[in-house]
């Protein structure tokens, strides 16, 4: 009995240990962006004269709106995209044989291993020559298929009772009503935890957007940021403001979808 | 309302052949049951018959029409697989309506349908449960209405009844035999159970290994097995083989009798054993004796006694099953009387020859 409370106060200490570790640093952007520059560089866990002037700068500085509003489109729409090829690839490479198919499963595969740096230039030529430039249509397109999402959701299609497909058959479903009105809503929570996943990646996505964007007006929020860290100066104090708001929509996304969002983690591994 | 036939089907996986060149005849209205033991292709058979898998050869046809590449849903049949496959996110009601929704049938005459197939399996307080929230028994009854529902020349069923447990089954089994003779539809029916088979068919097929073993009523596959593989699949315990040079001799467990002293007419041959393990199954017995022939099991009536000391095991001439190298039944008269005088046996006399 003494031996499992020692476990529990360990195991307890352990996880308060870790969630310092993760939550700190949000916290200390967040008091960051309320301290005024000469306080910015201090230790204090409190801010000692609170200021809204860091985010005024920062709304001032840049279309903080329109920049999340770009954000929020592109991963929106990189989001969708990714889920329907991925599904719709995942469906053939399970359900149909057709020659090459090996084929197509191992180079999609290694794709993987080909890191975005090695394809950066000759996509940027690509976008440039259709005159995708300053368009979220030229950030999202290049990542229309994701081999990550159609991996993850071959695994979840061949684990998917063959049976119900074939009672569908029976019942004279077309493969594309398969796939919408039988696979999809009883795989629904694999797809919404996937989707989360590509959602807070393409949110996250930084280099790609730069390339594609060079007004602030048509940028995601990740390249406004940093603005705010040039080599001529830094201002940490707008540069956390603009980081706090930033985060905010993901946060509200957490909030409410957190039940998908720990499933998500768990089945796919923490990304 | 609908006969299946196949002809000369093969199928192969790969390298693998699963079937190695079936012909089958079921007629309207029979309860038919392909029987065998597990990976004999009984079920890739029934697959083919349904559409969900593609022949390597050969031909299949509903009605006398040729649908070997025909679409599942065109073949007019519906089917009961073994694990239900009921889709879960849909109720009751809407698993059995699905089929009918995609055929687009008129929304009024869709629901009556429904309605009538639900209260004829006994579901209509059940319509709005999902299947996550019945029982076994239940979840095979929606299973039922919704091949029956599409009102299909024939009945697939990949042994629906496996995942119930004993009491249900038979419960099962018995409207299964009262709903075909209610629907007077074609019935094919897996399964690797032969109490099943014997049970439930009209009409037999045995397959093992690819290959059809034999096809008849039940009584014909009991009383007349065509060969060893058939004599030995059918019957519990299975029927006792004594080898004896390149013949197998075959009697059934229940056509030998334990006698203590007194051996009848009928009694031609006798067999000396010694009990090693008894089942008492109440209305029967089934021992188990070593001989000098090797182990045989005789089935006789209850005693709830175990004998103790040698006993005579007796049997008959007819009963005797004689099988060549091969495995075939010879059915020679003649080749079998030889053999068993060779084997030191007369049936002139009227005593009877101890083996």
């Amino acid at each position: 009995m003494k031996r499992i409370k020692s476990v529990t106060v360990l195991q307890h200490f352990l996880l308060i240990m870790m969630s310092i570790i993760a939550i700190f640093p949000l916290y200390w952007m967040i008091i960051s962006s309320f301290k005024n520059e000469s306080e910015i560089f201090t230790s204090s866990f409190i801010p000692q004269a609170p200021t809204w002037q860091n985010y005024l700068y920062a709304f001032a500085e840049m279309p903080i709106i329109q920049m999340l509003f770009n954000s929020f489109v592109v991963a929106t729409l990189m989001t969708i995209l990714q889920l329907s090829t991925s599904l719709l690839a995942g469906y053939a490479l399970v359900r149909w044989n057709f020659k090459g198919k090996l084929l197509i499963f191992t180079l999609l595969s290694l794709t993987w291993l080909i890191p975005f740096q090695a394809v950066m230039i000759p996509n940027y030529v690509l976008i440039n020559q259709i005159g995708l430039n300053e368009n979220p249509l030229g950030i999202v397109l290049p990542f229309a298929a994701s081999t990550f999402a159609i991996l993850s959701i071959y695994q979840s299609f061949r684990s998917f009772p063959t049976a119900l497909i074939d009672a569908a058959r029976l019942d004279g479903e077309s493969d594309l009503g398969i796939l919408l009105r039988i696979i999809l809503p009883n795989i629904r929570s694999t797809v919404i935890s996937l989707g989360i996943i590509l959602f807070i990646n393409a949110w996250n996505e930084y280099l790609w957007p730069m390339l594609v964007t060079k007004e602030m007006e048509n940028a995601p929020i990740q390249i406004g940021l940093k603005s705010f860290v040039n080599s001529d100066v830094n201002m940490w104090g707008s540069l956390m403001a603009a980081t706090t708001i930033s985060c905010i929509p993901i946060l509200l996304i957490y909030l409410f979808l957190q039940k998908h969002i720990v499933d998500s983690f768990v089945r796919f591994g923490i990304k | 309302m609908g006969s299946i036939k196949v002809e000369q089907m093969k199928k192969s996986f790969g390298q693998k052949e699963i079937l190695k060149g079936i012909d089958v005849d079921i007629p309207d209205g029979s309860f038919a049951i392909l029987l065998g033991p597990s990976g004999c292709g009984k079920s890739t058979l029934l697959r083919m018959i349904a559409g969900l898998e593609e022949p390597t050869s050969g031909s299949i046809f509903i009605n006398d029409q040729d649908i070997t590449y025909s679409e599942p849903k065109d073949r007019d049949i519906g089917m009961v697989f073994q694990n239900y496959a009921l889709y879960p996110h849909m109720t009751v009601f809407k698993n059995i309506e699905y089929g009918l929704k995609i055929k687009k049938i008129e929304k009024n005459k869709r629901l009556n349908m429904v309605n009538k197939v639900i209260e004829m399996v006994e579901l209509t307080e059940h319509a709005n449960k999902r299947p996550g929230e019945l029982s076994g028994g239940q979840r095979q009854r929606v299973a039922l209405a919704r091949a029956i529902v599409k009102r299909p020349h024939a009945f697939l069923m990949d042994e629906p009844l496996s995942n119930l447990d004993a009491k249900l089954r038979n419960q099962m089994r018995q409207e299964l035999i009262e709903l075909q003779k209610e629907l007077q539809t074609t019935f094919l029916y897996v399964t690797h159970d032969q109490i099943e088979a014997m049970s439930m068919g009209s009409y037999i097929i045995i397959m093992n290994n690819g290959h059809i073993m034999q096809k008849g009523t039940p009584k014909e596959i009991y009383t007349n097995p065509a060969n060893l593989f058939v004599a030995q699949f059918i019957g519990s315990p299975p029927t006792n083989i004594l080898s004896y040079g390149d013949y197998s001799i075959g009697i059934r467990p229940e056509n030998m009798s334990m006698k203590e002293d007194e051996l009848n007419v009928n009694d031609d041959y006798v067999l000396t054993g010694a009990v090693v393990s008894t089942e008492h199954l109440g209305g029967e017995s089934i021992y188990c004796l070593t001989t000098d022939w090797g182990k045989v099991f005789v089935k006789g009536e209850s005693t709830w006694q175990t004998p103790t000391k040698e006993t005579q095991i007796a049997f008959s001439k007819e009963d005797v099953l004689v099988f060549d190298k091969s495995g075939e039944r010879v059915r020679d008269v003649n080749l079998v009387e030889n053999l068993l005088a060779d084997m030191k046996v007369s049936n002139n006399r009227r005593e009877p020859v101890v083996l």
